[in-house]
């Protein structure tokens, strides 16, 4: 079965929601766009799931999503990473809601169908109750149908079709590769917990602001420092279109700086759904066309003296979370992006800055520090996703 | 122990009515300059160093987080959130020598871009008697909803 092209509720056709240096609204307010990118987008290409520091030993588990789909992603006996649709083959109750544990088995409350930490259904109650042809076998839980790692980030893929993870990433695989040699001996990790946060708006406004040098220096004057606005400001780096990812590349005025401070470095997002940048992994999860959650794990660096991993963690809680004195500003100006785009007097918006000065160099585009590059490259990437034809999940589940 | 108790009573009250009154120099004034702001991230209790915090501000921190609300560019704060704080459950434990290390329940209400949110937190401080007044050691606020995705709150718990 193949799930493509069924909405006919659409306000307006997706080709005509992009033309050149603008968007159109209706690509945050219309909630059949939104059905359509869970479909076409997070039931098909990588979707970011855990750095593999969460779950280092085997049985680790983490529960996380993908689009519309309760997720387990875990190591088995052996150590080896997989993941599972967190849903009960009998009834379908999530058989696992802790956030993060350890896990040989995990036992739905129902009825007590027993999976073993590889997903196989292992147990059943008074199973004479079945017929002959009940087949366990065939009632484990449904795996994401490709997981695979990239430098310690795990992905999954709900589609067996599309292109390789290495693929996916593209011309952003040199970018994590830097980040995680900033790192002395080249491993990084995460501390315990995470930042949640929660906005009443479409999630593609965090994509576009975690590469969006242009707005430092005005949404976060109030917090932002001399030193990193005059930099910022110099105009030095780029903007990239990278392979459908976005990245702001500050390298020609520094490395990833080892304490993580507002200078050289990059950020990067990974579409659809991760964000890279300073000491911050941050997972976005759209909930609906007009509500996103933000989950950040803070990253220590192997190697590094451990009041430069703590000063880390403690300029990360002051600028960013919910009550950060960056992040904050952020989450507010999501809010508020929603409410006017709601008002459908004006059709359009604006992504055309750098239009005329955006150059090809080594095979990407590449523009100046403060333009949109890097967002068209993204929307371009959306509407080759959004206009495929998607194989659909099905295969997943056989 | 009862004099004991309305004065740490008293003095909470005066701390939360210079918060919801907007008054947050004269808040900072009440903190010793070794204190820490603190409000945990997660459930349960943990070493601040090994997990990260929704805030954990030492007195520089916090004196900055205040200097940027009265910034004028402070947008998530513009209106200032308005809230209400009602203090309840206190519970004292007298260490001596002008210490008390006292628990509360904390009913606090933001109202900010047109909805109220519910903040209900379990706090924890040190206070030190400086005189007629107790000066802040150490406050801990819990959220109840600390392990939960939040909006935006640039406030002051
Ligand atoms: S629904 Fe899970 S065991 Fe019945
Ligand atoms: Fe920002």
């Amino acid at each position: 079965m193949t799930g493509d092209d069924t909405e006919t509720d659409l306000t307006r056709p997706i080709e005509q929601l992009i033309r050149r240096g603008a968007i159109h609204r209706d690509v945050y307010c219309d909630p059949a766009v939104f059905d359509r990118e869970m479909t076409h987008i997070f039931d098909r290409t990588w979707v970011f799931l855990a750095h593999e520091s969460e779950i280092p030993s085997p049985g680790d588990y983490k529960t996380t999503t993908i689009g519309r789909h309760p997720v387990i992603v875990n190591r088995n006996d052996e150590g080896e990473i997989g993941a599972f649709i967190n849903r009960c083959r009998h009834r379908g109750p999530t058989v696992c809601r802790n956030e993060l544990g350890n896990a040989k088995f995990f036992r739905c409350p129902y009825h007590a169908w027993t999976y073993n930490n590889a997903g196989e259904l292992v147990g059943v109650p008074m199973p004479q109750g079945y017929g002959a042809d009940f087949d366990k076998s065939r009632l484990g839980l449904v795996h994401v149908a490709r997981v695979a790692s990239y430098a310690g980030f795990i992905f999954g893929s709900m589609s067996a079709h599309g292109p390789t993870l290495e693929d996916h990433l593209g011309g952003v695989r040199k970018f994590l590769d830097a980040y995680v040699a900033t790192s002395p001996t080249g491993e990084i990790g995460v501390y315990k917990g995470y930042q949640k946060c929660v906005y009443s708006g479409n999630w593609k406004f965090q994509l576009e602001n975690g590469v969006d040098p242009y707005h430092v220096g005005a949404l976060h004057a109030s917090a932002v420092t001399p030193e990193a606005l005059a930099i910022y400001r110099q105009g030095k780096g780029a903007v990239i279109a990278m392979d459908g990812h976005g990245v702001t590349d500050h390298t020609d005025w520094g490395p990833m700086p080892v304490d993580a401070s507002l200078s050289g470095g990059f950020n990067l997002v990974i579409f659809p759904n991760l964000i890279v940048l300073r000491s911050q992994i941050r997972t976005v999860r759209p909930i609906a066309v007009d509500r996103t959650e933000i989950i950040t794990s803070v990253v220590k660096l192997k190697g590094v003296d451990e009041a430069v991993n703590l000063q880390r963690m403690r300029d990360q809680e002051f600028e960013f979370g919910a009550a950060g004195t960056f992040f904050a500003d952020d989450l507010d100006i999501f809010e508020r992006t929603q409410q006017g785009l709601n008002s459908s007097a004006v059709d359009w918006l604006e992504f055309s800055r750098g239009l005329d000065r955006e150059e090809m160099r080594n095979g990407y585009m590449h523009g100046f520090m403060s333009d949109e590059t890097q967002h068209r490259g993204m929307y371009a990437n959306w509407m080759a996703m959004m206009t495929a034809a998607t194989p659909g999940i099905a295969e997943a589940a056989e | 122990m009862a004099d004991l108790r309305h004065d740490i009573e008293t003095a909470l009250y005066r701390e939360a009515h210079l918060l919801d009154s907007g008054e947050f120099n004269a808040w900072y004034e009440l903190f010793l300059p070794e204190a820490i702001y603190w409000v945990p991230a997660g459930s349960g209790d943990y070493d601040p160093n090994e997990h990260v915090s929704i805030i954990h501000d030492d007195m520089t921190m916090l004196k900055k987080r205040i200097d940027r609300l009265y910034s004028g560019h402070a947008y998530a704060q513009i209106p200032a959130s308005r809230t209400h704080r009602a203090i309840t459950n206190v519970e004292v434990e007298d260490e001596g020598d002008g210490v008390v290390n006292v628990r509360c329940v904390m009913m606090l209400v933001e109202l900010a871009r047109h909805r109220q949110t519910l903040y209900p937190a379990r706090v924890t401080y040190r206070l030190h008697r400086a005189g007629d007044n107790w000066r802040i050691g150490y406050k801990k606020v819990s959220l109840l909803m600390s392990d939960e995705p939040l909006p935006a709150a640039a406030f002051l718990f």
